[in-house]
């Protein structure tokens, strides 16, 4: 699975390139490029109960995701980083025994690629896009945005009262320990305070988030929607708090 | 006289459905009302609200001790809101909701009236800007 350093130094600058543009063509070719780590990884899974074309499937979505998530400014491996990710997700494929509904492998890939467009989006028009714009930036219809979003539904075990059954693990896009600093016992009360400014939706997950103790992935379990979607919400709100602490210590 | 209410529903985006009171059933009425939302302009995180709230108002809805044989949605598409009201049929009294419930109903919609006594959750949404 080594790379040869002409391929390597080829697969940094695609990396680098997808990372800023987001270009699916370039996505195209680093999964192309790594298909083969997917493949060996789908196949120590083999001979579980769980066809290999399931497998592969599922390894490739690791993939996609992996491509998605990864931030060449970290200085690491391409392969050091997908392959937890890719093992993470056949891992999660046998423990949730499959998709609770059967998702076309279309949609699966729209799902994990929407996370992306709806960050760039929102940063590009400083605003949450429409669903049109979504469609058109994905080059889908706008139903089958809908459908991928749905994805993130299906993708929890069977029942709507999975409620109580939220992974047990935390995400791997938990927040850092910093972030939690805010809510010690002293600044309590400072955070009430500045709370009661946050939209409804901001201060529910903050409650839920350091209140409840609740990780991400149960958040997003509970409310059936993506964890990239929490994520993506509390790191805003986050950020809203911590420039309004900063405002309220300036004045004080 | 004032027409009938299917003759004025011709006017308006309305749409009705009845479902199965199942809760795999709660992806439909998600898209149903995702599709419409959509259709007005909606934010990608104004449509995440809807799917959660229509997923909580199924959660209170559909009970697995006393199951009831429909449920009935009617999401009515107002220039400015998506107007959703959910109940039982035949209707039966809402027998438990929680706290945490009421919580996120109230975070992602702008206006919740839930009758227990009726089994009836009407949800409002306000369209807040065109892009």
């Amino acid at each position: 699975m080594s790379l040869g350093d002409a391929e390597r130094d080829e697969q940094r600058a695609l990396l680098e390139t997808y990372f800023r543009t987001r270009d699916l063509a370039v996505r195209d070719q680093l999964v192309a490029a790594n298909l083969r780590l997917a493949l060996h990884l789908a196949r120590r899974f083999s001979n579980r109960g769980v066809s290999l074309d399931d497998l592969e499937q599922v390894a490739s979505l690791g993939l996609l995701r992996a491509i998605d998530r990864f931030d060449p400014s970290r200085g690491l491996e391409f392969s050091t980083f997908a392959t937890p990710t890719i093992m993470g997700e056949l891992k999660r494929h046998f423990r949730d025994k499959g998709w609770a509904v059967r998702v076309p492998r279309r949609v699966q890939e729209l799902h994990l690629l929407l996370n992306a467009t709806v960050a760039d989006l929102t940063h590009q028009l400083g605003r949450s896009p429409t669903i049109a714009e979504l469609a058109t930036a994905s080059r889908a219809s706008e139903e089958e945005v809908l459908e991928a979003m749905e994805a993130a539904q299906a993708y929890r075990s069977a029942s709507i009262e999975g409620r109580s059954a939220a992974h047990p693990e935390s995400s791997d896009l938990q927040l850092g320990v910093d972030d939690l600093g805010l809510f010690e016992a002293e600044n309590k009360l400072l955070v009430e305070k500045l709370l009661a400014h946050l939209a409804p939706r901001e201060q529910l997950l903050l409650r839920l988030r350091f209140y409840e103790e609740m990780t991400q992935q149960q958040i997003a379990e509970r409310l059936g929607v993506s964890q990239m979607h929490v994520s993506r919400l509390l790191s805003r709100c986050l950020d809203d708090l911590r420039r309004r602490a900063e405002i309220a210590q300036d004045q004080a | 006289m004032s027409p009938p209410d299917d003759v004025r529903s011709v006017d308006r985006d309305e749409i009705r459905l009845s479902l199965p009171a199942l809760f795999p059933y709660g992806r439909v009425a998600r898209l149903a009302v995702t599709g419409l939302a959509s259709r007005n302009g909606y934010s990608y995180d104004d449509v995440e609200d809807l799917r959660i709230a229509v997923g909580e108002v199924f959660g209170v809805l559909v009970s697995e001790e006393r199951p009831a044989a429909r449920l009935q949605l009617t999401c009515v598409l107002l220039p400015d809101a998506l107007d959703i009201t959910a109940s039982r049929a035949p209707a039966a009294p809402i027998e438990r909701i929680t706290d945490l419930s009421r919580q996120i109903l109230g975070a992602v919609v702008d206006d919740t009236a839930i009758d227990e006594s009726s089994g009836r959750i009407r949800i409002v949404k306000l369209l807040r800007s065109s892009p």
